[in-house]
Formats: structure tokens, C-alpha cells, sequence
């Protein structure tokens, strides 16, 4: 009789238990529902040259449920603010970050910067440097600097048809000193080394902007080759209004503006990185380190292509210029 | 006991009762997720039509707003006035249509055929040599005349946007008839949609989260919209286009790229372009997966409440049998506990049984107990009889006499026959003797009792030789002589007569004693063998009631004494006793007592 009524309460308990089991469960899903947030911390992030990477963002976020959020600095940041801003993303339920760190800075200040975020934020929170060159600290995302400076390289001696020993260069970049800007224009000057070309000048539009020393006041070249964005960018501007002397533009640029300049002959080639490849890889790679404690993340590299004015509408371009547009 | 734990009647119904119980819950459980999942799953493709067919029929709306502006622009505009004399009408008209639609409209342009452009609309800068006749929207109007064309979505690669813009636009197109100069001629009339207002459209159906998703695509499987249309561009993801492009209107199940999925496909009127609804089947067990859980935590808890009843009715049925069991145990473990009667009628019925049963064998054994001092007892009275000092006094005064009056033969004889008497009484304390010894102790006890009444009456004996070889206890014969004087002969002048008969019928022995006495009332007789005082006998009766009870001890109820006697007749007292051979072994079967009741019956059956 003892023995029925033990079996008789221990089934009881076993089937509440059950449940207990079951309705936690359904809660702790409900709680689970709440999906990862992910900050993506770019300079300016509204400007154009970043439209093919937010979109590559919403993509991968949209496939992988996380919420993106991506933080509008309202202008290029300092060090300092980009700091406090990481920390207060961090403390406000971002689970990873995706950070570019401060233009400007050469690459010692980027390890300097990392290390100190890194020491910084108490939460494990996984961060990918977008936009920087390669780092020791954390992995990064972004497309091979120094190919696409061979890559520019290449078309502009080809489009030069060998005929290029008289020919006098500008290097134009936003920055002189990031590792990414430099790996490129490396990389170009190693591709054009044995062509004879001649580089009159290779300048900071950031610098010349603060000396405010117009563009078309740099000695004459034949030929402008802009290494980023902005300063291509710049560059079709000044050519568009005819103060560049006539020079032929060529470079490296994610933007419409430099689609557009590229459309109407005014800059001779362009090369464009993958932008949506590389925020869908970056948002991608941050994910699975979320999802795995133990997945250690790697560096990515994203492709390039080279745009000509007459296959820039082909299928496969318009797609690109289609990332651009969102 | 552990085993009687196991098989208790209340561990065996509560099993019974919840292994049915649980296996309907488990089967309904079952049938009840299917049911609900089914109708779910049906909803949900019900659903998924049904809205396919408002996205349907939206698209549809809008792309016939656009064939609309087409036609307006065409006939309203185009045919009604002259290119060269009345361009501004045209163009004022084209401005009118735009302005109406610009909302979903890019762009309105009318080239002519080579490619020239004639007017447009927002009036814009066209791009240096965009090389028009070699666009796929122109190519497609100039092959096929008398058609309208949807083109796929692309980059509108026409006019120069100074903000450094570039539209993606589905271009609607046809071959337009231009008066130029009163001369007519062909050119290609184009309205470019702008891809923005399709997107958006299908951005309202395509709501994240359940796995479940909608595009579009034309009748050649090139998407259109599609909410992973990058990714699948760069390889990233794929999609069934091509083969859902080759459905016709329905439900669809296929397997692409190793996932089960249900695809809804709705045709677009005018375009062929299909709307296709894709549900992954884990868009269905998704939905289902709290349904899932619900279920589960509802059959638990019916799962608890069935337990609990089930126990419930368990010891219901069951308390009533263990109190039974448990009192039965008491009385076999030599309590005396009143047997439990309760519960239904039957365990109430099987209670009152068992107890009655144990009152009978109560009162059996009262019985036996009672039946085994009385049987002591009788012994006793035998013994006391047989030493009876009186009629030692009485033989023994008779013997003084014969010697004083030198009778000495008779005192011999009678000395012969007192000691024959008591040899025979005592049998060497057997209780089971020969008829012959017992007839030969009634001869004894006559020819003592004859001396002592002076012959007064007369004995005879008409005993068939058989019988004297038969079994019986012994000193039945003379308390039956002793009252069939006393009372029978002892007063009758030289008359009296006592007859001893044997005989045997139908396997029993009848010994009678009859003497022709002054005999009794037929009650009177039939109360001798009854220990009812009430009723007035000769005697004390003990003697008759000592030996009818002897035999009955020995050889059982269906044997015994018969007294017939009638006044001034004479008395007849019958024994009635088994003719059993008289052999030593027989002797000590009856000796034990074996054939007391039940066993007695069986003894004397095995005897016979």
C-alpha cells in the first residue's frame, strides 16, 4: 500500500516536473526571441561610399536574424569619442561590433586603439575592423589593398597601350598614412615601377584641404590616380570642371558619384571593392563567433572589380552599381 | 510479501487503468497534433493564396496603370499630334501623364527608329550616345511590333541625373507610329517604371521572421524581386526560378537544395510574370513548434489529473477487498476479527461467506470438541456402569446364598458366569468388540440377573451366526437388558420373556431387545433417547441415551437406537449398527475414531 502510494506521488512529481520543464522552456523561448544586436560604428556612415556595405549589412542581417544597428556618428569621430561610443554600445546590449577605426591613424595607433578598446570593454563582445588594413588585435574585413592598387595599376598602362615613359602621375588619397591607403598605393607604384612612369606628386587630401590648397594648384600631371573614394571623388570634381589640366583620372572608389564620374568619361577606370560582400562576410563572420564561443574569427578578403565606362552596364556591373544605390 | 506488493489488486488496476488511459491520451495527443498541424499547414497555404492572390492582384492593378499611361500617352498624344509642328503638346500631354503617375513612374520617352530621342519626360539631358538601339527594352519593342514589353528590372541608362543617381526601372515598351511632318514613321515609346514601387509592393507580403517568403520572377525564371536577390546574384543563395517559372497556377511540393518546401504560384495577367510564394516545410513546424509544447504540457496535465483519478477509483475498488484480505489475514494468523463487510454488493456478498464460513467451521469445531467429551464422557459412563456395585452386591449376595444352601454347582456357575461378565466389560480397555463377546456378555448379565429374580422370566436368543462375527461397541446390549428388566419383565409371575434377535440387511446389523412387558406410550418411547427431562420416563433414560450416543460417536448419525413399544405389548429396542467384519484391523480403525462424521462415512465405506 506504502509502496503504490510512493509510485502514485513520484509519478505526480515526474509529470510536474514535466511540465515545469516544458513551460520553461517555452519561456526561456520567448526570452531566446530576443535576437543579438550588432553595432556597426563607421566614420559617416551616411555618406555614399558606404551604401554597398550598409546594404551588404541588411542582407546578412535579414538571412541571420540579428538586429543591426548601425550608429550615426554625424561626422569623422577622435579616437577618444570612439572609444566612449564602443563603450556605450556595449553597455546597451550591442553583442558585436563592427568597427572602423579612426581614419587617420597610422598603424601602430590602430594596434594602440585596439589594445586599448580591447582592455576597455569588460563584456566578451567580438569585434571586426572594417576599412583598416590587417590588424594583430582584431580580424578585419575589407578588400586586398595592395591587389587593387596593382589591379589600377594594370589598367591604367594598359589603357597607356606601353607609351607610358612620359607620362607624369599624382597619388591622390584621403589619408597618407593608414595601412590600407598605403597598401594601395604600393601596390600601384609596384605595378607601374617598371613602366617608366613619372610621380610628381603623391598628397593627403585631408592635408591639403587643412592647408587649403586647391587641387587644381598642384603642379601638372598627366594622369590622376585617386586611391580612395573621397579623393577620387575630388578628383572628379575638379575634373568635371576642367581644373585638372586635362588630366586622365583614374582610381579606386565605391560610390555613384564615382560611377557616375566613370559614366560620363570622366575618370578613365575604376576600381570598386566589394562593399556588400564585405559587410555580409563581416556580419556573417561576427555571427558565427556569436554562435560559437569557440569559433575564433578570421580575416576576410572581399573581391574587387574594374569598371570601364563601356561595360559599365553589363548585368553583372549594374548589379554592382544596384548595391550602391540602396 | 514483496510479490504480493507487486500483484496487489490496487497496483494492478492503477497500472491497468493508467496504461489504457495513458495510451488513449498518447493516441489522442497524437491525432490531435496531426489534426491541428494539417489544418494549420492548410491554413497557411490558404493564407499564403489568398494573399498572393491581393499581391497579385495589386501588381496587376499597377502594371495596367502603366499600360494605361502607355495607351494615353500613345493615343491621347503621340497619334494625335505632329512631331515636328506640335511638339510642345506633345510634350505638355506627356508632362500631364507624368505628373499624374510620378509617384510609380521614372521616366516617359518617345525615340524614333534609329534610336533619336524625340521627347521625354521629366525633361532631362540624355546621355551621351547611350546607344538606345542597342538596349534590350528597344530591341524587344522593334522585334515583336505588335506587343507591349516588360522588360527585367535594370539600371535606367538614358539620361544624365547630375545628383549622380542611378534608377533601377522595369521599362514598359512598344512600337509607337509617329506622324512627323504628316509623314508617318515608327519609333519606340517607353515608360519606365520605377522598380521602387514593385519592390515596396512586395516588400508588404514579405514579412521576416516565419521563413515563409515571396517573389517574383518572368516567364523565363529571371527574378524580379526577390528579398535575397543580391545573394543570390553572388552565388550566396539560390532559388527554384527557373522551375517555378514552368508551374502553372497551384500548390507545389519540391525539394531544392535539400529542404522540403511547399511553393504557391500565381500568373500575372499581361507580363507571364509569377508571383511564387515559397513556405519552407520548417516554416510549418516553426509555426507549430508552441503548439508543440502546448500539446505536450496539456496531455501532461491530463496525463496528472488521469493518475490522480485513476488512483482514486484504484482505491475505491480496491480498499474494500484489502480490508477484507487484511481481516481474513487476522483470522489466519489466529486472531478473531469480525470479517469486513462492506463495499459492492459482490465483495460485500464474498464477505458475508467467508464469514459465515468461518462460523461454520467455528461451530464444526465446537461441535468436534463437544462430540469428543462426550464421547469421554460416555466411556466413562460405561465404565461406571460395568462396575455398578449394586448388581456386583446382588450377583455376589446370590453366590453367599447358593454356597449357604450348598448349591455349590449353581455358585460355581455363577461365579463362572460373574467372571465372564467382567471379562468381558473390561475387553482389555478396548471399546470395539466381537457381536459374539457381546451377545456372550448379555448371556453372562442374563444368567446373573435370572438367578437373581429367580427365573422369572425366560431369555431366548435368535441370532443369525453372521451377525456374531460383526464389529460393535461394547456393552450396548446390557443397559437395553438391564431396563427390559427392570422395567420390562421384573414384575410379571413366570411370563416374562426377553428376546435377543440378530440380524443382518442391506450391510447393517438390527440387534433387538424385546421383552413382552407392560410396554409404554408411543411418546414416552420416542422420548428415551432424548435428554428432554420435561418428558416423564422410566428411569433416569440415561443408560439408552449412553449407548445410542456411543454408536453414533463410532459409527455415525445414520445409526443408533429404536425404541417401539407399545402398552402392555411389550418394548422392542433396535440397534442399528454397520456390518462391519470383526477383524484386529477394523477394530483399531474404529478404535482411532476415523469414522467420526464426514470421515466416518469414508471409513466405513473403505471398511465395506
Amino acid at each position: 500500500m506504502k509502496d503504490n502510494k510512493k509510485i502514485f506521488i513520484l509519478t505526480e512529481v515526474i509529470l510536474a516536473a514535466l511540465v515545469l520543464f516544458l513551460v520553461a522552456v517555452i519561456l526561456w523561448e520567448k526570452v531566446g526571441d530576443d535576437r543579438v544586436r550588432v553595432s556597426v560604428v563607421v566614420q559617416d556612415p551616411d555618406d555614399g561610399q558606404w551604401s554597398a556595405f550598409k546594404y551588404g549589412l541588411k542582407m546578412a542581417a535579414e538571412d541571420l536574424g540579428i538586429d543591426l544597428s548601425i550608429v550615426s556618428t554625424g561626422g569623422a569621430l577622435t579616437a577618444r569619442e570612439l572609444e566612449e561610443l564602443i563603450q556605450y554600445e556595449t553597455d546597451n546590449g550591442a553583442d558585436g561590433i563592427i568597427l572602423q577605426p579612426v581614419p587617420g591613424s597610422g598603424q601602430s595607433d590602430i594596434e594602440q586603439f585596439s589594445e586599448k578598446i580591447k582592455k576597455k570593454i569588460k563584456k566578451k563582445v567580438p569585434i571586426l575592423l572594417a576599412g583598416a588594413g590587417p590588424s594583430r588585435i582584431f580580424p578585419t574585413i575589407g578588400p586586398d589593398d595592395r591587389q587593387m592598387g596593382i589591379a589600377l595599376a594594370g589598367e591604367l598602362l594598359g589603357d597607356q597601350a606601353g607609351n607610358t615613359t612620359e607620362k607624369v602621375l599624382g597619388i591622390l588619397s584621403e589619408y597618407t598614412d593608414p595601412e590600407g591607403v598605403s597598401d594601395r598605393e604600393q601596390g600601384f607604384l609596384d605595378g607601374v615601377r617598371d613602366a617608366g612612369v613619372q610621380i610628381r606628386w603623391s598628397v593627403s587630401s585631408r592635408d591639403r584641404k587643412e592647408r587649403e590648397e586647391p587641387l587644381g594648384s598642384l603642379p601638372e600631371v598627366d594622369i590622376v590616380v585617386a586611391l580612395d573614394d573621397v579623393s577620387l571623388r575630388m578628383a572628379g570634381e575638379y575634373a568635371a570642371a576642367k581644373e585638372l589640366h586635362g588630366a586622365l583620372v583614374y582610381g579606386i572608389g565605391h560610390s555613384t558619384q564615382a560611377v557616375y564620374y566613370l559614366d560620363t568619361d570622366i575618370v578613365q577606370c575604376l576600381i570598386v571593392p566589394d562593399g556588400f560582400d564585405a559587410g555580409y562576410q563581416g556580419l556573417t563572420e561576427i555571427a558565427r563567433s556569436m554562435g560559437h564561443p569557440f569559433h575564433k574569427m578570421k580575416d576576410r578578403t572581399v573581391s574587387h572589380t574594374v569598371l570601364r565606362r563601356d561595360t559599365l552596364f553589363t548585368e553583372e556591373n549594374q548589379e554592382i552599381i544596384f548595391t550602391m544605390s540602396q | 510479501m514483496g510479490t504480493r506488493h507487486f500483484k496487489g489488486i490496487q497496483s494492478t488496476i492503477m497500472a491497468a487503468f493508467s496504461v489504457t488511459s495513458l495510451s488513449i491520451l498518447l493516441i489522442m495527443g497524437i491525432v490531435m497534433y496531426l489534426r491541428f498541424s494539417a489544418s494549420a499547414r492548410q491554413e497557411m497555404i490558404a493564407g499564403t493564396q489568398k494573399l498572393m492572390e491581393q499581391a497579385g492582384e495589386d501588381l496587376e492593378d499597377y502594371l495596367i496603370g502603366m499600360r494605361r499611361v502607355s495607351d494615353a500617352v500613345y493615343y491621347n498624344v503621340i497619334k494625335e499630334n505632329d512631331l515636328s509642328s506640335q511638339d510642345q503638346d506633345i510634350q505638355r500631354g506627356m508632362n500631364l501623364l507624368y505628373e499624374a503617375n510620378r509617384d510609380d513612374l521614372r521616366s516617359i520617352a518617345v525615340y524614333n527608329d534609329y534610336g533619336s530621342l524625340l521627347a521625354a519626360e521629366p525633361v532631362a539631358w540624355q546621355k551621351e550616345d547611350p546607344d538606345i538601339t542597342q538596349q534590350d527594352w528597344y530591341e524587344r519593342a522593334m522585334g515583336e511590333m505588335e506587343n507591349m514589353h516588360f522588360s527585367a528590372p535594370h539600371i535606367q541608362n538614358l539620361f544624365d541625373d547630375a545628383s549622380f543617381r542611378y534608377y533601377w526601372v522595369i521599362s514598359l515598351s512598344r512600337v509607337v507610329e509617329l506622324t512627323d511632318k504628316g509623314t508617318s514613321r515608327l519609333g519606340v515609346l517607353l515608360v519606365d517604371m520605377d522598380y521602387s514601387s514593385i519592390a515596396r509592393m512586395m516588400r508588404q507580403i514579405n514579412v521576416a521572421g516565419s521563413g515563409q517568403y515571396y517573389y517574383l520572377c518572368d516567364s523565363n525564371g529571371t527574378i524580379i524581386y526577390h528579398t535575397r536577390q543580391m545573394q543570390i546574384s553572388k552565388g550566396l543563395a539560390a532559388e527554384n526560378s527557373r522551375r517555378a517559372a514552368a508551374y502553372k497556377d497551384g500548390v507545389y511540393d519540391e525539394v531544392f537544395n535539400g529542404e522540403r518546401r511547399k511553393v504557391v504560384v500565381n500568373t500575372i495577367s499581361y507580363t507571364g510574370w509569377k508571383l511564387v510564394g515559397v513556405i519552407p516545410y520548417q516554416a510549418f513546424t516553426s509555426g507549430m513548434f508552441n503548439l508543440r509544447y502546448f500539446i505536450a504540457i496539456f496531455m501532461l496535465l491530463i496525463a496528472m489529473m488521469l493518475v490522480f483519478v485513476n488512483r482514486i477509483v484504484a482505491v475505491r475498488i480496491s480498499r474494500p477487498i484489502l480490508k477484507l484480505d487484511a481481516s481474513i489475514l487476522e483470522y489466519e494468523a489466529g486472531e478473531k476479527p469480525a470479517i469486513y463487510i462492506g463495499g459492492s454488493q459482490e465483495i460485500r456478498h464474498l464477505g458475508v461467506s467467508v464469514q459465515n464460513s468461518y462460523e461454520q467451521i467455528d461451530q464444526l469445531m465446537k461441535e468436534i470438541v463437544r462430540e469428543q467429551n462426550e464421547r469421554r464422557k460416555s466411556e466413562m459412563d460405561a465404565l461406571q456402569s460395568q462396575i455398578n456395585p449394586h448388581f456386583l452386591y446382588n450377583a455376589l449376595d446370590s453366590i453367599t446364598w447358593m454356597v449357604e444352601g450348598e448349591r455349590n454347582d449353581d455358585a460355581v456357575f455363577m461365579i463362572s458366569e460373574l467372571a465372564r461378565f467382567f471379562r468381558i466389560s473390561l475387553s482389555k480397555g478396548r471399546t470395539v468388540i466381537s457381536i459374539k463377546d457381546e451377545l456372550q456378555h448379555a448371556k453372562s448379565y442374563l444368567n446373573i440377573q435370572k438367578v437373581r429374580h429367580k427365573d422369572t422370566f425366560s431369555v431366548a436368543f435368535d441370532v443369525d451366526p453372521a451377525v456374531s462375527a460383526c464389529c460393535t461397541v461394547k456393552l450396548v446390549l446390557q443397559p437395553i437388558l438391564e431396563n427390559a428388566i427392570n422395567y420390562g419383565v421384573a414384575g410379571m409371575d413366570d411370563c416374562g420373556e426377553i428376546r435377543i434377535v440378530g440380524k443382518e440387511r442391506d450391510g447393517r446389523i438390527f440387534l433387538s431387545v424385546i421383552d413382552n412387558g407392560m410396554g409404554m406410550p408411543e411418546e414416552e418411547a420416542g422420548s428415551l433417547l432424548t435428554d428432554d427431562s420435561r418428558v416423564p420416563k422410566r428411569g433416569s433414560g440415561v443408560g439408552l441415551i449412553n449407548v445410542n450416543k456411543r454408536i453414533q460417536v463410532l459409527f455415525g448419525k445414520g445409526y443408533g437406537l429404536t425404541v417401539i413399544s407399545e402398552p402392555d405389548e411389550g418394548t422392542e429396542v433396535i440397534i442399528c449398527i454397520p456390518a462391519v467384519p470383526y477383524t484386529e484391523e477394523n477394530r483399531k480403525i474404529l478404535e482411532k475414531g476415523r469414522l467420526f462424521g464426514r470421515e466416518g462415512a469414508q471409513g466405513m465405506e473403505e471398511i465395506k
